[in-house]
């Protein structure tokens, strides 16, 4: 009923922004040109939310902590990145690596600290996490202060490209970063498709099962899997930091939006992350622009009422498996 | 036998003692305290009891608390300041709505537990901070300023004693009515969906409406929060409601404790005194308040008030002479809902 | 009431449930008549609890169908099932773990009788009380009332399970291994006190312990593999011989 529903509103909201899009013909003078910007724009941001989005799900999947630190872990590789690249002077891509491995090491280190021993106790977990967010954030507030800066793209990916349509051009970088995106989705699709770990996973398999199926390393397996997750959440920063800029307060935001999109998906899955993560990136963006005029501050808000929905329809998420 | 008598005869003095001490405080304190830190931990602590309700008793770590606050709040002030309803009025109607808020938003998230329903509420949260930031009839990011509280509550500012007696009395009973809930048949059945949702229904209980109601008793607390809070800083916008502030409102909770309704105004004060005090000292205030934050959540699941609660039956156990620990009190303090439990 | 004691008590047809590729439960058909007391037997994995979820509402089927007390009941929930008469207890405990065992016996009587949104206590508060602190005797708990059920000793855990059970009077009575994991001592407790029980309350009972099914049980019914595959008096399954390969572990029938 309620989820029939959900899809009708979804299909009027598409068709309203398609009408728009085309009502002028596909000539120059249409909405054609600024349409294929903006759905550019939602669907490089989505890329952007998919690669934070996939540190939390792989998180979440294998050790079932919901790190509600991932926001100040994306936000604090991007401050690494920014400090090495405009104070050190060294390349972004150097710069975006040694930033992941900050934002690793630091969940690594949360977790053997704090999570480890509290295996199982998923809302205690949650707000640990938010005590070491709330303790990251004001650090970082402190030594990279409140004025909000953006990292200096790669030189190479610093030019826009000709999109050779409408004499349209693009930012290389925000494209790049949606490869970066496909990469990162394909990498994750072989190893949950090809590993031991993997099938962990998508079974969603509990605690008394998983040392029989992990072999006697479960420990490791989740330290490596908090590190490469936070890992995640740090490249996230890097890029946003490059796209976008960076500034306290983001951590929360992309905390947030990360939630959504794991959530929409279902927790732990990846199929689900992509397709939350492009709802997002698109609801986002063609609302801000198709909305009539007088809603348009409404956008932000439509995001959540999404999530609401979903999971008032579906409580754990779109393919989240019951628990 | 007697000494245990004299132990909770002493544990109720004490608690006397405290409470006059509290009333006191606009007589033996400064005008700035009364206002600054007495009327502020006031309404902190009933909407943090409020969650403390929720999560103690039902199971429910809800951030959507200060939604239904700040409902409450800006409609409240929005009718006596640009409606020029009388503030009473005013008020009750901001309560209504925000109770009625609360069951939707409790209907609507019923289904959810655990780290689930934490996330449907933040984005309850999210959806009404950005409502109220930005619709102009609540002032957008302005919000609503000069709000007047009642006349015979005087001038919180100038003279915030009577506005504090007020909060104190608000406080009482909001303890009193939530204690006296968790002990009637509807309150514990709301513990036992708690503890193991497949056993109530398995018992003939329908969880679900369990849920929605108690989220929905929960409400008007938060709600009669937000009021006090618009009439005590005669201002409420969007701000007020903002992530932060939940997440706010959750620290003192967890910090005060979940296990006990009176952890929530120990957390508030607690809080209140160091955000008036310890900014003088340090520029990372926050950072401090995570580590308390932190550690209570690694070494005591009950809070402060668990702390206590701990040091005063050690303290007992004592002065009994080595005698057992008395028996469990008649309404035992709820296990703190560190898991999602239950439908595993 | 009246009108159930002439046909089954249940009543199993078609009854189906599927985990992915797993058949849990498979095509079952199963009768209890009003009064009997009927064993469900067979080894890890033979879909017993699972059947036992799908007649007490807990879990719902792939196919089939389930008539409770004349009714069918195949679409209504664990809570409906309850207010007919039907009580259950877990195979692995599910207790209210932090309430003590009265107020755990308490909720188990208001869950049939009414009041559970109550926010006044009244005249029926009184009555409901009673009946705890009286199937609190009857299980031998009255000691531990005031415990919190989270700090009993397993024995006492599985004493509690069942006590939740026979608070509301039910007219059916589900039982998922209440032997498990206890003591020589207090499975012969329990046996004395199922054979104790009222002759109108119908007994479906999954046992382990053939000590305890075959004393207690008039009929029973041999599941394995998802699938009934005897069923018959306590003397005809001792003598069976597929019963014993099952329970020897050697071969599959
Ligand atoms: N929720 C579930 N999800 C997936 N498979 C399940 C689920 N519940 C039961 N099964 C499977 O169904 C089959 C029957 O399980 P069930 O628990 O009913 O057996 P049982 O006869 O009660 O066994 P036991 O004597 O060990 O209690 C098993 O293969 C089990 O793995
Ligand atoms: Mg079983």
């Amino acid at each position: 009923m309620a989820a029939t529903a959900a899809v009708v509103v979804g299909v009027l909201g598409l068709l309203g922004v398609l009408l728009q899009a085309f009502e002028k013909g596909l000539g120059t003078e249409g909405n054609v040109p600024t349409f294929i910007l903006i759905t550019l724009n939602g669907l490089t941001l989505a890329g952007l939310y998919f690669i934070s989005a996939s540190g939390l799900t792989l998180i979440f999947g294998l050790l079932r902590v919901t790190n509600l630190a991932h926001g100040a872990l994306f936000l604090l590789g991007g401050y690494v990145a920014l400090e090495l690249v405009q104070d050190a002077g060294m390349s972004w891509w150097l710069a975006a690596v040694l930033a992941m491995g900050a934002s690793g090491l630091v969940g690594l280190v949360v977790h053997q600290l704090f999570l480890r021993w509290n295996q199982g106790q998923d809302l205690r977990q949650a707000l640990i996490t938010i005590a070491v967010s709330l303790i990251l954030a004001d650090q970082m507030l402190a030594h990279f202060g409140a004025t909000p800066t953006a990292i200096a793209p790669p030189e190479w990916l610093a030019q826009p490209l000709s999109l050779g349509v409408y004499d349209l051009s693009y930012p290389r970088f925000r494209l790049a970063m949606l490869v970066a995106a496909l990469v990162v989705g394909l990498l994750f699709w072989l190893v949950y498709t090809r590993t031991r770990v993997g099938m962990v996973v998508r079974a969603g398999v509990d605690d008394t099962q998983m040392t029989s199926a992990l072999g006697v390393n479960v420990q490791r397996v989740f330290a490596a899997a908090f590190f490469v997750g936070s890992a995640l959440a740090g490249l996230g920063g890097v890029f946003a930091g490059t796209a976008l800029s960076l500034a306290p307060g983001q951590d929360q935001s992309f905390l947030v939006s990360a939630l959504v999109v794991v959530i929409v998906g279902g927790m732990g899955s990846l199929g689900g992350a992509a397709l939350g993560a492009l709802l997002l990136g698109l609801v986002d963006q063609y609302a801000g622009a198709y909305l009539p005029a007088e809603y348009s501050n409404l956008s932000a808000l439509l995001t959540f009422v999404l999530l609401a929905v979903i999971l008032a329809v579906r409580p754990t998420g779109l393919f989240g498996k019951a628990r | 036998m007697t000494m245990d008598r004299m132990l909770t005869l002493g544990t109720r003095g004490a608690l006397a003692v405290v409470l006059v001490v509290v009333a006191l405080v606009p007589v033996l304190c400064t005008t700035f305290f009364t206002s600054q830190v007495g009327l502020t931990s006031l309404w902190l602590g009933i909407v943090a009891v409020s969650l403390t309700f929720l999560s103690g008793y039902g199971g429910m770590v809800s951030l959507a608390q200060t939604a239904l606050f700040g409902v409450a709040g800006l409609i409240a002030a929005r009718l006596s300041v640009e409606s020029g309803w009388d503030p009473w009025a005013a008020a009750l109607a901001g309560i209504l709505a925000a109770t009625a808020v609360g069951l939707l938003f409790g209907a609507v998230a019923s289904g959810s537990q655990g780290i689930y329903f934490l996330i449907i509420t933040l984005a309850f949260a999210q959806v009404t901070y950005f409502y109220f930031a930005a619709v102009p009839t609540f002032g957008a990011h302005e919000g609503i300023n000069g709000v007047r509280p009642p006349a015979v509550l005087g001038d919180p500012v100038q003279d915030p004693a009577r506005m504090y007696w007020f909060l104190l009395v608000v406080s009482v009973l909001a303890f009193l009515g939530l204690r006296h809930v968790s002990r009637t048949a509807f309150g514990l059945a709301l513990q036992g969906v708690r503890d193991d949702p497949v056993r109530m229904a398995a018992l003939g209980y329908n969880v679900r409406l369990h849920r929605i109601l108690g989220f929905t008793l929960a409400a008007p607390v938060a709600g009669a929060a937000g009021v006090l809070s618009a009439w005590s800083n005669t201002r409420m916008s969007a701000g007020s409601i903002s992530l932060a502030i939940a997440i706010l409102v959750l620290t003192t909770a967890v910090i005060g404790g979940l296990n006990r309704l009176e952890g929530a105004w120990v957390g508030a004060l607690i809080y209140t005194l160091c955000d008036t005090y310890l900014r003088g000292w340090t520029d990372r205030f926050t950072t401090w308040l995570g580590v308390v934050f932190l550690v209570i959540v690694l070494v005591s699941p009950g809070g402060v008030v668990g702390l206590l609660g701990s040091a005063g039956s050690w303290l007992r156990h004592r002065l009994a002479g080595g005698a057992p620990p008395p028996a469990a009190p008649s309404t035992p303090a709820p296990p703190v809902p560190v898991s999602s439990g239950g439908a595993r | 009431m009246t009108g159930a004691a002439t046909g089954p008590v249940l009543r199993v047809r078609g009854l189906t449930r599927r985990f992915g590729g797993v058949v849990a439960v498979g095509d079952v058909a199963l009768d209890i008549a009003p009064g009997e007391r009927r064993a469900v037997l067979g080894p890890n994995g033979a879909g017993k609890s699972t059947l036992f979820n799908l007649v007490a509402g807990a879990d719902t089927p792939t196919a089939g169908s389930i008539e409770l007390f004349g009714a069918d009941v195949t679409r209504l929930g664990a809570r409906q099932r309850t207010r007919m008469g039907l009580s259950r207890t877990f195979q692995t405990s599910r207790l209210l773990t932090g309430l003590t065992v009265e107020d755990n016996l308490y909720l188990a009587a208001i869950g049939v009788s009414g009041g559970r949104l109550r926010l006044l206590r009244t005249g029926r508060d009184r009555t409901a009380r009673e009946q705890a602190r009286r199937t609190a005797e009857s299980v031998g708990m009255t000691d531990r009332l005031a415990t919190l059920a989270g700090d009993l000793s397993h024995g006492e855990q599985r004493q509690l399970e069942i006590g939740l059970a026979l608070v509301a009077e039910p007219r059916m009575l589900l039982l998922d291994e209440p032997a498990a994991g206890l003591s020589r001592s207090e499975r012969q407790l329990l046996t004395a006190l199922l054979l104790s029980l009222d002759r109108d309350v119908t007994l479906l009972l999954i046992e382990h312990d053939m000590d305890v099914a075959l004393t207690v049980a008039e009929r029973v019914t041999m599941m394995h593999d998802g699938v009934v595959i005897v069923e018959g008096t306590p003397t005809e399954i001792r003598a069976d011989q597929r019963v014993h390969d099952l329970y020897l572990g050697k071969a599959h029938v």
